[in-house]
């Protein structure tokens, strides 16, 4: 899968779990801070990523990463 | 105390202008606030700050910043901060500590004024969250942001030109004169519960977490100028510039608008202050020089959240009394004797009552009761009775302060008697009036009207006397002057010579005798003779008996390697002595290089008192002073100052000691030398302050003489730190 696929599949992700607009998501978006996620959705878009793309990620550092970009880098890791 | 009306505007007005450090009108009156965080999510600290404002009644407007969401509460939310037209005076940020950097620049950038972060994961988490922390601390210091927090509740501020509740304590207190500041913020909200139960209100109220900004100073002389604040509260778990905060304290607690400072400081046990440090992410200093540093700067500290209202709440709106004498005025015998037995521990004085008082009592009350202090009025007392009594001892010259105890018997009309006190309290206003109606239940509906009409009330006599000697420290430390000494005269510049010879660890003992000399402390004559020849005709000239103690770099201990001869009475002893110790010497340390022989003459017996210095890494150099002698260490009779010492702490620091007394001319004894020793104390303090290489220094012992005749340093060490401190 290349880059381009997993970022629109992260950015529809994101935009599902966090409830906005598309035209507000950019990879350097912050998930908390630009695009307001909270603890709960936080989660809930580590959970959503493993089914969409169909891995299993390492919970704690997927936590860990704070933007839409940084998020397609993290994934692309997993995804074959 | 009892504060004039004062016009709050006014004095706002009269402020100091917005770059004063103090001046921290953004946080406690802003007209617009931003809250960035927020959440839809009742339960949660982003929602309920958000919530609280909202709820609290806040006179200015209110904006939340929540990314991705259209409202919060019903009110338009906001992207970012800067996307709000209008000014935003004050932040409020309960973002996660890893985007609060994030947040801080925007409000920078937006022109806010003030940010309290209230969010977690800075210092107190390790390494990580001090970088993240600096980060904050330099954004705010860039675009000049006061600064509260972070890791903290928040604040709250309930003047009704703001009725400001920015934290996540679940109710905003009522009204009220007193101010507290926290380090922890749960306590707080354990605190506001428990004045909530006692119906104590409160004019600001502010967790100030881990102080990456605003620290308890500034908050402080903010509350000095607080025309809706009588007495300061503070609860403390570390202090990090003591230096800084006496001076502040003491422009606070004494002169024209004098406000009282009351804290607990915990961490009183090692283990306390391993809690607190690993609480705050903090080392605390050491217990015993917080204690010195609270002393010099005017500030009551009490050991718990009791005594501290218990104190506070007799701060608020009643007269200072004039003095520590108190009658008491009761229907019990017990817990008036009891009473008394409390007032007497904590160093108040039973009033006499004067004639005319005890004939007035006599006339009006019956037979049975006890006119003198503690007045028993007898257990069939209405209020009738203690009106007479009340009325008589509060007209009596020589009482300062009344305390009433009560305790509910079947006849007692505990109502009325409380309605009488009210009243007489409304006619007498320059002496102090507390009650204990004693129980908890029949005596409920006479402490409810006591406490409405603002009278001190305590379940226990002995809280209101403990309470009564804490304002006795507050009224003594207020009347005492900021009275200058004059500088004393060394000679700097001979000290200085000697210390910059000397390489780091411990100087030479004829080198540290020097130094002390130069600084005028009472150091008797001395040589450091090379021969034995030498060493007799130092001691012919000074006189005998004399003494021989061995000088070399290696020695540290001299009595370990027999390196100490007294009491030699003539030139043979002398003689002896020398090639003895030599001998001594060489046979235990093979390698040490022998100077020669400290010659002085034997210092008659007398007291032995320590002087000690210590260059602490928070405060600077301290002192101490205590019964000297081999015991020291066992009773730990001891007191601590910082250095350098006015002449008045000095003298306090003497009277500290438990051992003054012998000093004192106990049992008959003459007299020391009190004032010598406050000398050099005083001395000793400017020494260790001009001097900051010297990193310890023990003058034990320090041979007190009888009075005017002159006290001898017996022995000195004096450990230096290397060349670059």
């Amino acid at each position: 899968m290349d880059r381009k696929e997993i970022q629109d599949r992260v950015v529809k992700i994101v935009c599902q779990v966090l409830k906005v607009d598309p035209a507000t998501v950019k990879p350097d978006s912050n998930f908390i801070f630009d695009l307001g996620a909270e603890s709960t959705q936080s989660v809930a878009l580590v959970g959503a990523f493993e089914e969409e793309f169909k891995i299993e990620l390492d919970g704690e550092a997927a936590l860990s990463v704070q933007t839409v970009g940084d998020a397609v880098d993290f994934v692309g890791k997993y995804v074959k | 105390m009892e504060t004039a009306v004062v016009d709050a505007d006014a004095v706002r007005t009269s402020a100091p202008s917005k770059d004063d450090p103090a001046n921290l009108e953004a946080l406690f009156y802003p007209q617009s606030i931003a809250v960035l965080g927020v959440t839809q999510t009742p339960g949660t600290v982003p929602y309920d700050i958000f919530y609280n404002i909202l709820a609290s009644g806040y006179q200015g407007v209110i904006y939340p910043v929540a990314p991705g969401k259209r409202s919060i509460c019903s009110v338009r939310a906001y992207r970012y901060i800067t996307d709000i037209d209008d000014q935003v005076d004050m932040a409020v940020i309960v973002f996660p500590a890893s985007v609060v950097d994030k947040a801080v620049e925007q409000c920078g950038r937006k022109g806010v004024k003030g940010v309290i972060i209230i969010s977690a994961g800075f210092r107190e988490v390790g390494p990580e969250g001090v970088k993240r922390e600096q980060r904050i601390k330099d954004l705010c210091r860039q675009y000049n942001i006061h600064l509260i927090g972070p890791n903290c509740l928040g604040l709250i501020n309930t003047d009704p030109a703001s009725r400001l509740n920015a934290s996540f304590a679940r109710k905003m207190p009522a009204q009220g004169r007193i101010a507290f500041l926290s380090q922890s913020g749960a306590l707080c909200t354990a605190v506001l519960d428990y004045a909530r139960g006692k119906g104590i209100g409160f004019s600001k109220f502010v967790s100030f977490g881990n102080k990456a900004g605003v620290t308890e100073i500034e908050l402080m002389q903010y509350l000095h100028r607080d025309p809706q604040t009588d007495v300061i509260l503070l609860y403390l778990e570390e202090l990090r510039n003591g230096r800084a905060l006496i001076e502040a304290a003491r422009a606070i607690t004494r002169g024209a608008g004098a406000k009282p400072i009351l804290v607990i400081k915990s961490g009183r046990t090692p283990q306390g202050a391993h809690a607190a440090a690993s609480h705050t992410g903090s080392l605390a200093a050491e217990d015993n020089i917080c204690e010195a540093v609270f002393r010099e700067a005017g500030i009551i500290r009490v050991p718990s959240i009791e005594e501290l209202f218990n104190t506070a709440i007799m701060l608020t709106g009643q007269p200072m009394p004039k003095g520590r004498r108190l009658a008491i005025v009761t229907n019990a015998g017990g817990p008036g004797v009891m009473a008394t037995d409390a007032a007497v521990s904590v160093g108040l004085e039973l009033a006499r009552l004067n004639e005319g008082t005890t004939r007035r009592l006599r006339d009006s009350l019956p037979a049975t009761a006890n006119i003198k202090n503690p007045v028993d009025v007898i257990g069939d007392a209405r209020s009738d009775r203690y009106t007479a009594a009340l009325d008589a001892v509060l007209a009596d010259p020589g009482v300062d302060e009344v305390l009433v105890i009560l305790t509910p018997q079947s006849m007692t009309n505990i109502e009325d008697i409380a309605r009488a006190v009210v009243s007489i309290r409304g006619h007498c206003h320059d002496k102090l009036l507390s009650a204990s109606f004693m129980g908890a239940s029949d005596v409920n509906v006479g402490v409810d009207i006591l406490q409405a009409a603002g009278i001190p009330h305590y379940i226990l006599p002995e809280w209101a006397c403990r309470a009564m000697a804490n304002v006795e420290q507050v009224r003594r430390w207020m009347s005492q002057g900021n009275g200058q000494d004059p500088p004393l005269r060394v000679d700097a510049a001979a000290a200085a010579a000697l210390l910059a010879a000397c390489p780091e660890g411990y100087m030479r003992e004829d080198h540290a005798l020097a130094a002390l000399q130069a600084y005028g402390l009472p150091v008797p004559e001395f040589k450091l003779c090379a021969t034995a020849d030498e060493a007799v005709a130092f001691a012919d000239r000074i006189g005998y008996p004399a003494t021989l103690r061995v000088v070399s770099p290696e020695v540290i201990h001299k009595s370990e390697v027999k390196g100490i001869a007294l009491n030699l009475e003539g030139p043979q002893a002398v003689r002896e002595a020398f090639a003895r110790i030599q001998g001594n010497v060489k046979a235990a340390l093979p390698q040490a290089k022998i100077m020669g022989m400290l010659v002085r003459r034997m210092i008659p017996a007398g007291h032995e008192v320590i002087l000690g210095a210590k260059r602490d890494a928070v405060f600077g150099p301290t002192l101490m002073f205590g019964l000297g002698g081999i015991f020291v260490e066992i009773f730990k009779d001891v007191t601590f100052a910082l250095a350098p010492l006015s002449s008045g702490t000095a003298s306090r620091m003497l009277r500290e000691v438990r051992a003054f007394q012998i000093l004192d001319g106990a049992r008959g004894q003459a007299k020391a030398d009190i004032a010598g020793i406050e000398q050099a104390l005083r001395r000793l303090g400017q020494l260790v302050h001009d001097f900051p290489r010297i990193a310890e220094l023990d003058v034990n012992p320090l041979i007190v003489g009888p009075a005017q005749q002159g006290n001898a340093v017996a022995d000195v060490r004096i450990r230096l730190a290397g060349q670059d401190q």
